[in-house]
């Protein structure tokens, strides 16, 4: 093995990162090496500088800039996450509404449709008495009353024929 | 066991709750609890970052992404025992990122600062010099040999710790660290070669 070869575990042995038996070879070496002890007595001071010139503290102020500029994002994100809650919860509930209302809309005419067939009978006898034109319901009957449903078809209207009861 | 012992055991048990209640609390989204999580792992975090990129003002940056992706994954967070090894991890990736987008060049730019240290003027000019050099050399350095060079010598980890730190095996570390060291010293012997 030659002082090249012996680098590495030079390097290694110099920071206490070379094993028991590798270590005490290594110091073997070094002891009977001109060139390896030159090589072991730099590479212990350029540790030592490197060390050194790490070793300076950083000023408080410098973590609290840090601290500070993490906080503030920190708070505009959460400020931003409310500030989207609110405009989503604002946009479900509209959209809620313009549902509810749209149900009602269409479900409106539907209830109009339901006509007891005895009723339409009696209403369809008393016209005829009356004289009036055939297929024409009597309007303001004394004891049943017209109702005329428009829906959204243009073609489609609907007569409710009821009997009043009382006022 | 002596009572300084006992003492040092008690404040790292103390430290590690504190620890743990913080991380909770912060999960639960205090913000004042958080900033505390911060003030303890502070120094781990920007000395490190100061280390790897050599500039303060860049230090301070990676080190505000460090403390965002840590709120970003604090549901992560099992125990607080893992979070130096986390942060450590995560302070390396983002200086790496760094590196890769920024140019080297403005590295050495607070060097002024360290002439107010030195009474004389002679030794405060050497001490510069030198100080140049240092980070000259290290800039010399591959990313994974800077990383294991600064875990391993400067931030005092075991070979294990860094090897976990960067993702790679103990032996590929312990490659990378003495790579590195020889190259410093050659760095600094040709620098300064009459001093070394």
């Amino acid at each position: 093995m030659n002082c090249q070869e012996w680098e590495e575990r030079i390097a290694l042995y110099a920071a206490g990162d070379a094993g028991a038996a590798d270590a005490a070879e290594t110091e073997r070496h070094i002891a009977g090496c001109a060139g390896c002890q030159v090589f072991w007595s730099g590479m212990k001071q350029s540790l030592e500088w490197l060390r050194e010139e790490h070793r300076e503290p950083i000023a408080p102020a410098h973590y609290a800039a840090v601290r500070a500029r993490v906080m503030a994002q920190l708070e505009r994100g959460r400020a931003l996450w409310w500030r989207q809650v609110w405009v989503y919860g604002l946009g479900i509930a509209a959209a809620l509404v313009m549902v509810m209302a749209l149900r009602l809309h269409v479900e409106s005419p539907r209830v109009a449709i339901v006509m007891p067939a005895a009723v339409v009978k009696s209403a369809a006898d008393a016209g005829r008495g009356a004289g009036s034109r055939p297929g024409v319901l009597p309007h303001r009957q004394a004891e049943t009353i017209l109702v005329k449903l428009e829906t959204d078809n243009p073609d489609v209207v609907i007569y409710w024929i009821a009997e009043k009861k009382g006022d | 066991m002596n009572v300084l012992a006992l003492l040092e055991m008690a404040a790292a048990v103390e430290s590690s709750d504190n620890g743990a209640c913080a991380i909770a609390a912060a999960k639960a989204g205090d913000l004042a609890a958080f900033e505390s999580l911060m003030r303890q792992h502070e120094r781990l975090v920007l000395v490190t970052a100061v280390r790897l990129l050599g500039r303060l003002e860049d230090a301070q940056d990676a080190s505000q992404e460090v403390f965002l992706r840590l709120y970003r994954n604090l549901g992560k967070m099992d125990t607080v025992q893992n979070l130096p090894g986390w942060l450590y991890r995560v302070t390396v990736n983002v200086c790496h990122d760094m590196t890769r987008k920024r140019p080297a060049s403005v590295a050495m730019e607070d060097l002024p600062e360290l002439a107010a240290t030195g009474a004389d003027p002679q030794q405060s000019a050497t001490r510069r010099e030198r100080r140049r050099a240092l980070r000259m050399s290290l800039r010399f350095l591959s990313e994974k040999e800077r990383a294991a060079m600064v875990l391993r010598d400067l931030e005092g980890l075991s070979t294990e710790e860094v090897a976990r730190a960067l993702g790679s095996s103990e032996a590929t570390v312990r490659s990378q660290i003495s790579k590195a060291r020889i190259k410093v010293r050659a760095f600094m012997e040709r620098y300064f070669r009459s001093n070394i």
